[in-house]
């Protein structure tokens, strides 16, 4: 069977997660028996004109050529995988929808922002068709191996519908809340099998949020642990803010 | 066979450590500010002998969180069954949990038989702790009659003065005994002090609910169409922490694991949740329970309803751990309490 070739792509990001795949360790050797890598910035300088048996695309995104370059891209590509928070969320660049674009753009960049074009950050799922997607900040790569395996396969890949709390809890971890911790677990969609949590750290909700998250419940809850409601919303708009942008609701059923 | 020897306590420490030279031993253990785990020991230092219901119950040994059932390999079409279990033995499990084993064995053992669990099961040995007093407000093990020691062990110890009375129920305990080589028999001061233990706490639990223990089963009938489930759907967040944590959940979910080959690979079962929101969701993306407050009433009818018509048995044990442990604080007793002001 021929390889099929596969392409990793950037935008606005840390290039974290592709790390997490030059990072794999012996793991690599396994992954590339079975594909082959085209054209990888971070690992590799060749690129690739033909067209992609599967892109994965890392970071948001921010700008008009940045939309041009991700049409043409899903153009060459069979099969696109929106690969970390940033592709499928949004992510940490999405807090600058909070700000007023041309304010927050001076802010940034003081005399060099007229050589910058800037728009709403948007996950890669608004402007293409997104195939698969690979939540987390950075991703776990266990679901990005369950991710890719699926791809190759043609078959779907059902992103968990269920919170953060439901790994913790098989984890056993103690509850942050009962350590008086603020944890967006509870309405943080789960698969990275409770990352954070089991190192001592809260949920940032970087997978992004349940498909149905409960409003009077969690309200209820904050207000038990005297949480003012302005935290928890800027907690969640640190990764979540372009879930405002969603045209219409594409929940996690479809993902 | 005597049915009842005595341990110093100061030779709990010693005792644990010789368990765990004859084969894997784990007990209850501080975890974090203000809970506990079942982990593995190698001696009693680290032992909670007093302790809160576990965040998992003993379950987690019965039936692991994942658990690989088959191998399979489509090169060949073949599918291989796979057995996993090690020999453990369980030192200070409390009677709710006891009793959450016997659920778990009920329903395991009914046809069809799982015989994952069952090989599991046959090579756990347990031994049961007794609580002499509440271990806290959300318990409601005297109502769900699970306070007192009611089979489901090898040994069990209570704790007195200054010794542990241990009952000898199943030869494999006394075989425990026997190698372990730290008991003396007990006398009739021990047994009368057991007895004057049991007298006092019989005095001390009281039904922690406004029903009886037979008056149960025939509220949960009419409750149905109860309001208290409206209140369930605005407060639950859908966490899953109320049936992770119960010691009588048994429901899992099936999942196939390809190798990087994408020739081989495994068949796992992992640990589902009814209160999970694709639970009860099929083919074409209907969901027959969408609504929590549905969900909420699902799980306290797989409590107090189906399973008393299906076993003449309730599957609370009165461990409170959905109570202890929800991000809503949806407490159990509260909902009872809440259904039978109601029937009224």
């Amino acid at each position: 069977m021929k390889k099929p070739k596969v392409a990793f792509f950037d935008f606005s990001c840390c290039e974290g997660c592709q790390l997490q795949v030059a990072n794999f360790g012996e793991g690599l050797l396994d992954i590339l028996n079975l594909i082959e890598v085209v054209e990888f910035r971070e690992v590799m300088s060749e690129k690739w004109e033909g067209d992609f048996d599967v892109a994965i695309v890392e970071g948001s995104i921010t700008t008009p050529h940045g939309v041009e370059r991700i049409k043409k891209i899903r153009d060459r590509s069979k099969v696109l995988i929106a690969y970390g928070s940033c592709a499928t969320i949004g992510g940490i660049n999405g807090m600058k929808n909070k700000f007023d674009l041309d304010e927050i753009k001076e802010y940034v960049y003081k005399d060099g922002a007229k050589y910058f074009e800037t728009i709403p950050t948007r996950p890669v799922h608004q402007v293409v068709k997104v195939d698969y997607f690979v939540h987390g900040c950075p991703v776990y790569q266990p679901e990005f191996v369950k991710v890719l395996k699926c791809a190759l396969q043609g078959i779907p890949y059902t992103v968990p519908d269920h919170s953060v709390c439901v790994e913790c809890k098989l984890n056993e971890n103690e509850c942050m809340y009962d350590k008086g911790l603020t944890c967006l677990g509870p309405v943080t969609r789960a698969g990275c099998n409770s990352w954070c949590i089991n190192n001592g750290n809260i949920c940032y909700g970087c997978r992004g949020m349940v498909s149905n998250p409960a409003k009077n419940g969690q309200m209820d809850i904050l207000e038990k642990h005297n949480i003012p409601l302005d935290w928890v919303v800027n907690k969640i708009d640190m990764y979540n803010k372009p879930r405002e942008l969603e045209e219409t609701e594409t929940n996690g059923k479809k993902r | 066979m005597t049915q009842y020897v005595i341990l110093n306590k100061t030779d709990l420490d010693e005792f644990i450590s010789r368990l765990a030279q004859i084969k894997k031993t784990v007990a209850p253990v501080k975890r974090g500010v203000k809970n506990y785990a079942f982990e593995e020991v190698t001696s009693g230092k680290n032992v909670a002998v007093k302790y809160i219901p576990t965040i998992l119950p003993p379950k987690k040994y019965f039936l692991p969180q994942t658990e690989t059932l088959q191998q399979y390999d489509k090169s060949k079409k073949t599918w291989n069954a796979v057995m996993e279990f090690q020999e453990m033995i369980i030192f200070g499990v409390h009677t709710c949990d006891l009793a959450g084993i016997q659920c778990l064995n009920m329903a395991f053992s009914d046809k069809p038989k799982d015989i994952n669990y069952l090989a599991r099961k046959n090579r756990i040995l347990i031994i049961g702790l007794e609580c002499n007093d509440y271990c806290d407000e959300y318990a409601s093990c005297k109502v769900m009659d699970n306070h007192m020691p009611n089979g489901g062990y090898d040994l069990f110890f209570t704790e007195l003065d200054d010794f542990f009375m241990v009952h000898i129920n199943t030869l494999e305990g006394e075989d425990l005994i026997e190698k372990t080589g730290l008991f003396k028999e007990a006398k009739e001061e021990h047994k009368k002090a057991l007895k004057a233990m049991r007298e006092e706490k019989r005095k001390r639990f009281k039904d922690e609910v406004n029903v009886t223990h037979n008056q149960l089963k025939p509220l949960f009938d009419k409750s149905f169409e109860a309001p208290v489930w409206q209140s369930l759907e605005a407060r639950c967040v859908s966490c899953g922490n109320c049936t992770n944590v119960c010691p009588t959940c048994y429901c899992f979910d099936i999942e196939d694991e390809i190798d990087l080959n994408l020739t081989t690979g495994v068949r796992k079962r992992r640990w589902d949740s009814c209160q999970n929101e694709p639970f009860a969701q099929v083919a074409g993306g209907e969901n027959f329970r969408e609504a929590r407050g549905e969900r909420q009433r699902h799980r306290y009818l797989r409590k107090f309803k189906y399973p008393v018509d299906k076993y003449s048995r309730y599957f609370c044990t009165g461990c409170g751990r959905c109570s202890r442990t929800c991000m809503a604080k949806i407490n159990l007793k509260e909902t009872i309490n809440e259904l039978a002001q109601g029937a009224k």
